[in-house]
């Protein structure tokens, strides 16, 4: 794994509008803290910081922060954007060490085809998409895949049944269910839409035949 | 169509809408968003069109989340009726909306599908929006 080291500039002055004037310069004002140390108000480029988070790893990516000098290893634990621009505001830097665990999230995608719930015209909710999950820095998965193959209607699939990498163990409650087979309320009311469309068609070729019939009948 | 079952005021101030949404910014439940871009009250007419349109085009195996609800009243007073005798009658509901909500939310296999269903429910909506996914670039 490469190294990605990013430049940190501390001083810089808290507040709205000095915010504002650094976001403006290229710069995305940070915060440094973890490992029982205060927090560390600092400023790093944006055009760096895309890089760093922008790789296979995503948010995950441990990055080698160069405080003033100083190295320390740290994860992205938060990044604040404006609800409509989409632009990065704030993020939040999380100190870690080596050989300690940390708690991440990592993106949960499904693999396989649940060829029974297809059957019976359903679908496969996703309840969790980033599933929280304890690991070493250096061994934080990019991605974690789970199986739905075997998925039915009605039926839920478990965290416990993901098949986790070597030094990764879930955070949170192993029998949490992660997708959910089901037949939604929008598909049943367009199933009984069509029903009653044939039905109705039914019905109107049945009346059809007996008007035609009608006359037959009198002659 | 959706609309409170009791309220403890019948009538209510217009009230104003400044600034951007505070919550629900973000697609949380499905795999596909509507997002507001503009300030404003969609009726619980409007909501109930947009989700029929949006259900109708998916047909099935979709799943949608409706993330507003109307708990505001509306008033009118009634056609040809002087100024004044206080307020009007309660007429229809409306959800107060800002720039930044996430409307509605879609889960659907087709990407391509799903779009098509979005942009056929911002078609009943009073209000620019735009179709936004769980998948973000920076």
């Amino acid at each position: 794994m490469s190294e990605l080291l990013l430049k940190a500039s501390t001083g810089r002055a808290e507040g709205t509008r000095s915010s504002r004037r650094l976001r403006r310069e290229g710069q995305i004002p940070a915060v440094v803290y973890g490992l029982g140390t205060d927090p560390l108000p600092v400023a790093v480029v944006w055009t760096d910081l895309r890089h760093a988070i922008t790789t296979d790893l995503g948010l995950n990516a441990l990055i080698t922060l160069d405080i003033d000098g100083k190295k320390q290893l740290s994860l992205v634990k938060d990044i604040q954007r404006h609800p409509v621009r989409r632009d990065v505001l704030h993020v939040d830097f999380i100190r870690v060490e080596e050989g300690a665990e940390v708690e991440v999230e990592v993106p949960l995608v499904l693999t396989g085809e649940a060829k029974a719930v297809d059957q019976a015209s359903g679908m496969v909710d996703q309840i969790i998409h980033n599933l929280a999950v304890l690991a070493k820095p250096d061994s934080i998965p990019d991605v974690l895949h789970a199986d739905i193959s075997a998925l039915e209607v009605g039926n839920s699939l478990r965290v416990s049944e993901i098949e986790m990498p070597p030094g990764v163990r879930p955070a949170g409650d192993p029998e949490a269910a992660f997708a959910v087979g089901l037949i939604t309320r929008s598909t049943k009311e367009y199933l009984r839409s069509e029903r009653a469309a044939e039905a109705e068609a039914a019905a109107e070729e049945a009346g059809g035949t007996a008007e035609v019939g009608e006359p037959e009948e009198e002659s | 169509m959706l609309m409170p079952r009791k309220v403890k005021h019948r009538k209510q101030h217009r009230g104003r809408t400044r600034g951007i949404s505070k919550g629900r910014t973000e697609v949380t439940y499905g795999d596909y968003g509507i997002q507001a871009l503009e300030p404003g009250w969609i009726t619980a007419r409007q909501i109930e069109a947009a989700r029929i349109a949006m259900t109708r085009h998916i047909k099935r195996g979709g799943k949608v989340w409706i993330n507003v609800f109307p708990d505001k009243p509306v008033t009118n007073k009634p056609a040809e009726t002087r100024m004044g005798s206080g307020k009007g009658n309660p007429e229809h509901w409306v959800a107060v909306v800002r720039p930044g909500r996430i409307l509605f939310e879609l889960s659907y296999g087709d990407e391509t599908i799903a779009h098509e269903a979005i942009e056929r429910a911002i078609q009943k909506l009073p209000i620019k929006a735009r179709f936004v996914s769980r998948e973000e670039s920076f």
